[in-house]
């Protein structure tokens, strides 16, 4: 299958299964809320009954945005004015390329995130391996079976970015960079030097990512138990298909479109009217991006199983319900369905 | 030979001395000079005398200039006739100067002192490394070897009859300030015989020096060069002997006006921009360098740069009450798309502090966008300054509008009205930050909130974020992180380092649009211009500004700078307690009816504001009340006690109260508590905002998911 065939096929399977991304969405709205809950107490704390929530109440008020910084303590350091609108996704992305240190709160809450996350990706990728309901029996099913196997893979996936984050992005940002650049006097020959150091740690972040990816499908289609197992099979697919590489570029891509077009479009907070418009713009580029994120899974899914058929694959034997996807996919492909009930 | 040079030289000197005794001494161009009273608490330097003949001595430069000086609009007791020439293979830099001083006081000079500021990069060792790493870390002396500069003194002769003295042997580093006996930054010299009130002598100096890798304003990347204090500078002599300071990491500089000339060799074909104007021709040498000569009359300070990269532009600004400048821009070739914009905030600088406070008096001014990574940007030399943009540099951003404003107008206050950096940094820095933001207010327009991102490379320009010249322009929110660490009376060397900055930039400024706000912009533009043009080429002192202050404003603002100056108080005032309620009366009452109750409700509203003082500073403030019927009422309040009462009994409702309703006080930290209302939007404030820091942390959440 092609990488536009699969990435098409990705996007079946995602629009096919509506749930999912809402109750993905769900899972991070549930997530953050309490958060923001948090944050608004400490606003109103700060405002009290001042004539200063006038005029932020219909717009943003940058000099009272800095005395609220000057005073804030945990999480209130991270309401900052460089959130508003895209300003917030040049935060994130900048805070991970620059490997910037989060609060604790923050890191507690995204720890907590990505392993509910985790839970519930190994039935997400069962759903869009099968391509049909599961129902929320096999999908909780799936998601406790490839649970702990994730898991395993996430501790593994941990240590390879823990290398890459505290070591080598040092080696680069904090060593190769500084050194070759200190006696330059160009600034526009500086930024691309930066631009080649991220090229070059984002290329070995990326390959990873796309190897502990197919990891993860491998796990749920081929029903593997061991992870360290399922890491070596991931890198022999993405050694054997390079075009697993153009399939993440072109998902890549989409979210770029999808950021480009937020900024363009995310209104600014001038009045009380736009400030809900913008969250509600906010709200909806989130879901998009959740939309995003399971089109990596499905593509993916979509890409390995269409390369299931080859020289040295050997599908394991029908079993009964649940069971594996890969044996889904092949009855699915063959006339006849040979999967008995 | 000697015999005739020496005749001369004495019937030079005799014409020269005839020359200027019919010019008149220093002063301002416009006024005569102005003759200060001693004060023995504040020793005032007395007029200038006529300078003595400068004497052609041999193997030094000569000290004559090629046309006849101008009209001395300053006393002219220090001035120097120098050659240098830079060897950029060694990054070294030799030089000769003759120096011509004379003692403007009345008492005598038994020694000299001589500032020889690039041994502050010799080693750690010095009191600026010991005080920077103190700020920052030891990280910033983690340099290489190569990275470190100093001066060396190879010659020092006095010359004041006869043959030149060798008194190098006799020179000394001092340390008056911390008594660190290996800071090398201060040297002095003893005199067997003083120079007596009124003397002139002349100095030859001869050095050697290696040019750092710039920690501070000075030296060199690649092969662009920015030399600033560069010379073996002598320092300012007064009435209580000599104001010299050691080399801080906080402090800048203090020196006496002069005359320099100044012939500078660099390899040709490189660019030179330099105080004062070059005088053609450029001379060729045969070893593939070029020599320049610059002049420069009535300046304090010496600086340049040169490199073969810079490409150069050349505009005039003029304006019809104001004398016309020759603009000169050195610029990096990848800058170039932004020349306007550096032109256009020199022409307002110029402009505006012209016609607010006096005109720029010099012929011209050079600008200089210096090299990347070379530490050199944002800063002022007599009519020499260093800017400093980026690549993609916003168009709705003020950078490099607000550099070239600010270190414009130090030629104001600093350069003309020259106050001694080392003690009373304010007093440039702070009035030129104030002058700076508003000027960018008059000629710029909005600006906004702004950050870079992906290393300092890409900017994001956030157009809802519009920033104020009363907050924002003059640095409140820097303000906030070290306001209280030190009174501004302290000498600035002094300061608890790192808030150095805070003090001198944003403390002054913030003061000083509260009296604008105070005054207005009428009396306080008027006071401005009568301390520049009172005190135009002289060293005035803070009591001299405040002085200006309380006799052009016709008040005594004692008060004021015993609040904002001589102490480190911060300024909070809040409103603590806000009711309006309808009057009830409860007991034996009778009505209007004669009736008897136990409980009548009046029609009136009995409205209840108490203020109250949370910080130490003390400020008059007003109390406006606000009622349903759209009226207000105000109350003044000296501020002097922790808390205060208002009420009033009315027939609406009050809805808002607020203390300092016009921010008259920008000092106050925290204005959010200077108000309350009783219909409160907080809620609907915080449930927006807490969503719109949602959509933040969902993303962020996103962005972490690449993991999984």
């Amino acid at each position: 299958m092609s990488v536009l065939g699969a990435w098409r096929d990705g996007t079946r399977r995602v629009h096919a299964a509506p749930l999912l991304l809402l109750g993905m969405y769900a899972l991070t709205l549930f997530v953050a809320l309490p958060l923001s809950i948090a944050l608004r107490g400490m606003i109103e704390a700060q405002l009290g009954d001042s004539l200063a929530a006038e005029t932020i109440a219909s717009g943003a008020n940058l000099d009272w945005w800095q005395e609220f910084s000057a005073q804030a303590h945990g999480l209130a350091t991270t309401f900052v004015p460089s959130l508003v609108g895209f300003g917030a996704v040049l935060e994130n992305i900048n805070g991970i390329l620059e490997n910037v240190p989060m609060a604790a709160t923050i890191a507690g809450v995204t720890a907590a995130w990505m392993v509910i996350w985790s839970f519930l990706s190994g039935g997400v990728i069962d759903r869009y391996a099968r391509q049909r309901p599961t129902r929320a029996y096999g999908f909780f099913a799936a998601c406790g079976t490839h649970f702990w196997r994730f898991l395993r893979v996430g501790v593994l996936a941990w240590i390879v970015y823990w290398v890459l984050f505290a070591h080598v992005h040092g080696w680069i940002f904090d060593g190769f960079y500084p050194w070759i650049t200190s006696d330059m006097t160009v600034e526009r020959t500086a930024a691309l030097v930066r631009l080649g150091c991220y090229a070059v740690f984002g290329v070995l972040l990326i390959a990873s990512n796309i190897v502990f990816d197919y990891a993860r499908v491998r796990i749920v289609v081929e029903d593997r138990h061991s992870a360290i197992g399922a890491l070596v099979a991931g890198a022999r697919f993405v050694r054997r298909h390079p075009a697993t590489f153009r399939l993440y570029a072109l998902n890549a891509i989409v979210f770029l479109v999808l950021a480009i077009a937020y900024a363009m479009l995310s209104p600014g907070p001038r009045g009380t009217a736009m400030i809900w418009l913008a969250i509600l713009i906010g709200q909806l580029y989130i879901l998009l991006r959740h939309y995003v994120k399971l089109l990596f899974y499905a593509s993916q899914t979509a890409f390995f199983q269409a390369g299931l058929a080859h020289a040295s694959y050997t599908a394991a034997p029908v079993v009964v319900w649940p069971d594996s996807p890969a044996a889904e996919s092949i009855a699915n492909a063959s006339p006849e369905p040979r999967i008995e009930a | 030979m000697i015999a005739r040079r020496l005749a001369l030289t004495a019937v030079l000197a005799v014409a020269a001395t005839l020359s200027i005794l019919s010019q008149g001494g220093g002063g301002n161009p416009t006024q005569p000079p102005q003759i200060q009273p001693v004060d023995p608490t504040h020793p005032t330097i007395l007029p200038a005398k006529k300078p003595a003949p400068v004497l052609q001595v041999p193997q030094f430069p000569a000290a004559a200039p090629a046309r006849p000086p101008s009209a001395a609009r300053s006393p002219r007791n220090a001035s120097y006739t120098i050659t240098a020439r830079l060897d950029p293979a060694s990054r070294t830099l030799t030089g000769e100067e003759l120096l011509t001083w004379r003692n403007r006081t009345s008492v005598p000079a038994t020694s000299l002192r001589f500032h020889l500021y690039y041994n502050a990069w010799r080693n750690t060792r010095s009191s600026w490394m010991r005080e920077a790493m103190l700020a920052h870390g030891p990280g910033i002396a983690d340099r290489p070897g190569s990275d470190w500069g100093w001066i060396d003194v190879t010659s020092l002769k006095l010359v004041r009859s006869g043959a030149p003295v060798d008194v190098l042997s006799s020179l000394r580093f001092i340390a008056p300030d911390d008594g660190n006996a290996y800071d090398q930054t201060l040297a002095e010299v003893s005199l067997d015989t003083p120079v007596k009130p009124g003397e002139t002598i002349n100095v030859q100096v001869a050095w050697s020096s290696r040019i750092p890798r710039t920690f501070a304003r000075t030296g060199t990347i690649g092969n662009y060069y920015f030399l600033a204090q560069w010379f073996p500078k002598i320092s300012v002599f007064e009435e209580t002997g000599w104001n010299s300071h050691q080399f801080h990491a906080s402090t800048e500089f203090f020196s006496d006006f002069g005359v320099y000339d100044v012939r500078l060799t660099v390899p040709t074909g490189w660019i030179v921009g330099a105080t004062g104007v070059e005088r053609s021709p450029r001379r060729d040498e045969a070893d593939r360098t070029t020599t320049h000569h610059y002049h420069a009359e009535d300046v304090h300070d010496f600086a340049w740069t040169t490199s073969p990269d810079f490409q150069e532009r050349t505009e005039r600004f003029g304006h019809p009450g104001l004398p016309p400048v020759a603009m000169r821009l050195l610029i990096q070739p990848e800058h170039w798309n932004q020349a306007d914009r550096h032109f256009q905030a020199a022409r307002a600088a110029l402009k505006y502090y012209g016609e607010w406070f006096g005109p720029y008096p010099y012929p011209n001014l050079t600008i200089v966008d210096p090299a990347w990574q070379s530490g050199t940007g944002g800063m002022e030399y007599p009519t020499l300054i260093t800017a400093g943009t980026q690549w993609i540099a916003p168009q709705r951003v003020a950078d490099p509008e607000q550099v070239v404003v600010h270190e414009a107008g130090h030629q104001f206050w600093y350069g003309i009205v020259a106050t001694n950096e080392f003690e009373h940094a304010w007093m440039d820095e702070g009035i030129n930050t104030f002058a700076t933001a508003r000027t960018l207010d008059q000629f710029f327009g909005p600006q906004y909130y702004s950050k870079r991102y992906f290393g300092g490379f890409i900017p994001w320009v956030f157009t809802d974020l519009p920033m104020s010249r009363a907050t924002d322009g003059n640095r409140l929110s820097y303000y906030r992180t070290a306001g209280g660490l030190d009174a501004q009376s302290e000498p600035t060397w002094r300061y608890w380092p790192g808030s150095g900055g805070v003090l001198t930039y944003a403390k002054t400024a913030l003061w000083m649009h509260t009296l604008e706000r105070m005054l207005g912009w009428e009396t306080l533009q008027k006071i401005l211009s009568t301390f520049f043009n009172r005190y135009a080429f002289s060293h005035p002192k803070p009591q001299d500004f405040f002085s200006v202050v309380n006799e052009v404003s016709g008040r005594d603002l004692t008060w004021f700078f015993d609040q904002v100056y001589r102490g480190s108080a911060s300024f909070d005032y809040k409103v603590d307690i806000f009711t309006s309620e309808r009057i009830e009366d409860r007991g034996r009452l009778s009505d209007a009816k004669g009736r008897v109750a136990t409980r009548l409700m009046s029609d009136t509203y009995r409205t209840s504001v108490v203020v109250r003082r949370e910080g130490e500073g003390v400020f008059p403030v007003d109390v406006r009340v606000v009622f349903e019927d759209k009226q207000e009422m105000r109350w003044q309040w000296d501020g002097k006690a922790r808390w205060k009462l208002f009420e009033v009994e009315r027939p609406t409702r009050a809805v808002s109260a607020q203390v300092d309703p016009d921010r008259i006080l920008l000092l106050d930290t925290n204005y959010t508590n200077n108000s309350r209302t009783l219909k409160p939007r907080t809620r609907a404030a915080s449930r927006t905002w807490s969503l719109a820091w949602l959509v933040w942390l969902q993303d962020h959440l996103l962005t972490y998911g690449f993991f999984i």
